[in-house]
Formats: C-alpha cells, structure tokens, sequence
C-alpha cells in the first residue's frame, strides 16, 4: 500500500512540476519531483529510490529544453547517495531531513548543471543565484510536503508522531526518603 | 555471497526487470529519431500525455486569475469609462480627420499597383506549459502538426520574434526562446537593403537580453535602433522584429561592436502567441552544386 502511495505522490510531484511554472513563475524554484525522490531514499529502499529518480528525472527532460537524460541522471545519482546514507544514519526524525533534502536539492542542481557545461549546453541564469533560490524553494516546500506525507501514510502515523521531534530520555529520580529506609 | 532465499529472489525479480525494461528504453529513446523531423520520440509522446493535464489546469488558472483581476478592475472602471469617453471625442475627430488622407492614400496605392507581399500564415496559439527546468525557458504551445505546424517554424508575439519551433507532437509543440545561448540567427540593424549592420544574435545568461555580435567596429549604430531578421540563417523569414538596442560596447577598425538588444516580444509575461506557417527555401546540399567532373576524351 505505502508502494501505491508513494508511487501516485510522485506521479503528482511531475503533474504539478510539468503545469505550475505557467500558473505562477515561483513555482519553478521548488523541484517537487526531487522532494520525493529523497522522501522514498530515506525509507531506505534504494532500488525504489533509484527507479523513482530515473522515472520522474526522465519524465521532467521530456518536456524540458535541457538535456534528455540530465535530470534523470542527476535524480538517479542523488536518490542513490541519500539512500545509502539513510542506510547507515539515522533520519527517520524531520529536523535530520531538512538538511538532507537542502543537500540533495543542491547537488542535483550541481549535477544538471555540470552536465549542461561538460556537453557544451549553457543553461539560462547564474548556477550560485538560481541554485540558491532552488535550495530556498524546494527546502520549505519539502518540509512541509515530509509532514503531510507522514501523516499520509497512516500505517506510521503513531510512530512517525512519536519520532517527528523525539523526547529527551529521562532518568528515574530515586527517592531519598525510600532510600533511607 | 549473501545467499538469498527463493522467495526474496521473486521479490526482486520484477525489479530486475524493470530495471532492464528502463536501461533499454533509454537507449532506445537516446537512438530512436523520427524519420521525417528527426526528433526525440520520447517527447513527442510525453508532450501528448501532458497536454491533457497542462490544458485544463492553464484554463482554470487563467480562468481563476482572470476572474479576481476583473473583480479589482471595478474599482477603477468608472474614473477609466470618463476618460475613455474623453478619448473617444477626440479620437472621432481625428479619424474624420484622416480620411481624407486615407482616401488619398487608397487611392496613389491603386496607381502604383500595390501589391501585400507578406504571405506568412500566422497560426494564433496559447502558452499551455513553461519548462519545468528552471534552467532552462521554454515554452509548451497548444498547437501540434494537426494544426500544420512543422519543426523549426518561427513564433512570434506582440510584432516581435519569440523563437522557434523544437518539438511537434500532434496536440502541442515546443517552443525555444530566442534567449536561449547557442540560438543564433542572422540580424540586421535597420532596414534590410538600406543597412549594412550585419551581424549574428544569440542568446546570453540573463533572461531578457540578446547579445548582437560580428557587427562591424567601423559602422555606425545607435541605442534605441531597431534590430531584424535577415533569413539567412534558414530558419527565420526576413523582416521580422527582434527587439531594440539597449546597450553598445563600442568596437574599433578591427573589434566588433558588442551590441545588447532588449527583445520585442514580452518574454516572460507571453500568454498567446503566432506560429508563422513558414518554410525556408530548400538549400541545396554543397555536393549538389558542384558540377562532377568530366574526363576529357582523348
């Protein structure tokens, strides 16, 4: 079930990446695609990971002035690396996430970008301005998108509830009057 | 060697497939051309898909935004109809004005047997999509090859040049901006035959700005002129607007002048556009011009 959900979160992530542009311009700045790319990365199942980037990068290219193939190998190669770290880290908690999604948001635009270059394509605006704004756009908009996802998939609700901003552990307090006795 | 059990191994079959399945379609679409346009198949089928989403939702936004902008526009509609209605008074009398010399002007037109030589088609289409790469500004228009239009075909708006025709799929096309770097057409400042200013436009990073280069240090231009096309890149037909000069690097006897040009066309506020329903000339190969030649018998 968490397979079918993922996979039509995705399926709308490229709807509303192929169609917001044209209803407002600030939209370009969130990559919602890659929002969930990282999201399915970090439930550590890499294989699903990986296709989702390749799939979802291929189907933003087709439509794209860019590169065929760019964003899908960006996608692919971001959802890899955040799905082995996942493996080895944990960050099952959403403050662990944003800076994760922040991270894979700028090294897949380093990767586009450095495809374009290295094939002799010059992307329209500077890498450092639209990156950032890239980073600014997708890192909120990502955040917001982790906590309705969790809240989405109801068979983690209690424990995503539970681990969202985990408690300190507290020690038990001995009682001294019990000691004493 | 992790040995795994039968039933893992059927778990992650399908995958392995899928993987493969994925591996040879993106050679497959890396190869694949289309014989007639030479195009990306691939687009040509996920223009098609997205056409029936990106349709609608732009009918809705623009039907949404338009409703709220005509709620705004109350306010001001009764101080803009006196106005208006000033503007009429005076435009009446300058239209009674004119016809007389408009007559006269049908009429030395009949004398010298004038003729409209401008037979572009234009084909009326609306912006449907914009790149999802924000990279990159293309453009996704409702119009595809059922429509007539063909790859390569030049787009204008607003009497100016806003690029071309990249991908054609039966419901919509691609569209490339003349801001694009790499897209390079053959410009003149000026009036073609009475201008020598020849050069090359191309596009530049910064979105609203063309850069015009090769244009001779020795010849004289001006900021505020006019730029054109001059169809010698194939592609464009003659005469069509590009934009206004903004800015000049002066060049000498020996550099070029480094011209700026703002494009006519509103680039990033373009709701509807033409479809010029133009073919270039055919060229005829290099190989085909040259006579083969001829041993001489002895």
């Amino acid at each position: 079930m968490e397979q079918v959900k993922l996979t039509a979160a995705l399926v709308i992530a490229v709807i509303l990446q192929w169609t917001l542009r044209n209803v407002a311009e600030p939209f370009a700045y969130i990559d919602f695609p890659l929002i969930i790319v990282v999201y399915a990365a970090l439930q550590r199942n890499s294989m699903r990971a990986i296709l989702f980037g390749t799939f979802s990068g291929l189907a933003v290219d087709a439509l794209s002035g860019g590169l065929l193939g760019a964003n899908g190998f960006s996608k692919t190669l971001v959802a890899y690396i955040v799905s082995e770290v996942a493996r080895r880290v944990y960050m099952d908690n959403l403050l662990l996430r944003i800076p994760v999604i922040a991270g894979a948001c700028f090294l897949d635009d380093a990767l586009y970008y450095g495809l374009h270059r290295i094939l002799g394509q010059e992307p329209s605006g500077q890498f450092l301005i639209v990156s950032s704004y890239t980073l600014i756009g997708t890192t909120i908009a990502g955040t917001f998108i982790y906590l309705f996802l969790d809240s989405f998939m109801t068979e983690k609700l209690a424990k995503g509830k539970r681990e969202m901003f985990p408690t300190r552990r507290t020690t038990r307090r001995r009682n001294p009057i019990r000691l004493g006795k | 060697m992790v040995e795994r059990s039968q039933k893992e191994v059927w778990k992650l079959t399908p995958w392995l497939v899928l993987i493969l399945l994925l591996g040879n379609f993106i050679l497959m679409a890396f190869d694949a051309r289309e014989i007639t346009s030479g195009q990306r198949i691939i687009r040509v089928w996920t223009q098609t898909i997205a056409d029936f989403v990106q349709s609608p939702v732009t009918s809705i936004s623009s039907g949404v935004t338009r409703y709220f902008s005509s709620i705004a526009n109350l306010r001001s509609a009764q101080d803009e109809n006196t106005k208006l209605q000033e503007q009429v008074y005076q435009l009446q009398l300058q239209i009674e004005s004119t016809k007389g010399l408009s007559e006269e002007n049908q009429r030395l037109k009949a004398l010298l047997d004038f003729k409209d030589q401008s037979k572009l088609k234009v084909l009326p289409a609306r912006i449907i999509g914009r790149d999802p790469s924000v990279w990159f500004d293309s453009s996704i228009i409702d119009r595809g090859s059922l429509d007539g239009v063909k790859l390569n075909m030049p787009v204008v708006a607003n009497g100016g040049l806003v690029g071309r025709v990249t991908a054609v799929s039966p419901l919509t096309s691609q569209v490339d901006l003349v801001t694009r770097d790499k897209s390079g057409l053959g410009a003149v400042i000026g009036e073609i035959g009475s201008s020598t200013a020849l050069g090359v436009v191309t596009g530049t990073s910064k979105k609203d700005v063309l850069e015009m280069k090769y244009v001779s240090g020795s010849t004289e231009v001006e900021v505020g002129q006019a730029v054109f096309t001059t169809g010698q890149d194939g592609i464009y037909p003659p005469g069509i607007k590009i934009g206004d000069i903004v800015q000049i690097i002066s060049g000498s006897a020996t550099t070029p002048h480094q011209i700026f040009i703002q494009p006519a066309a509103k680039l990033g506020s373009m709701q509807e556009v033409g479809v010029l329903l133009y073919e270039p000339p055919p060229r005829i190969p290099f190989e085909q011009k040259l006579t083969p030649p001829t041993k001489e018998k002895k």
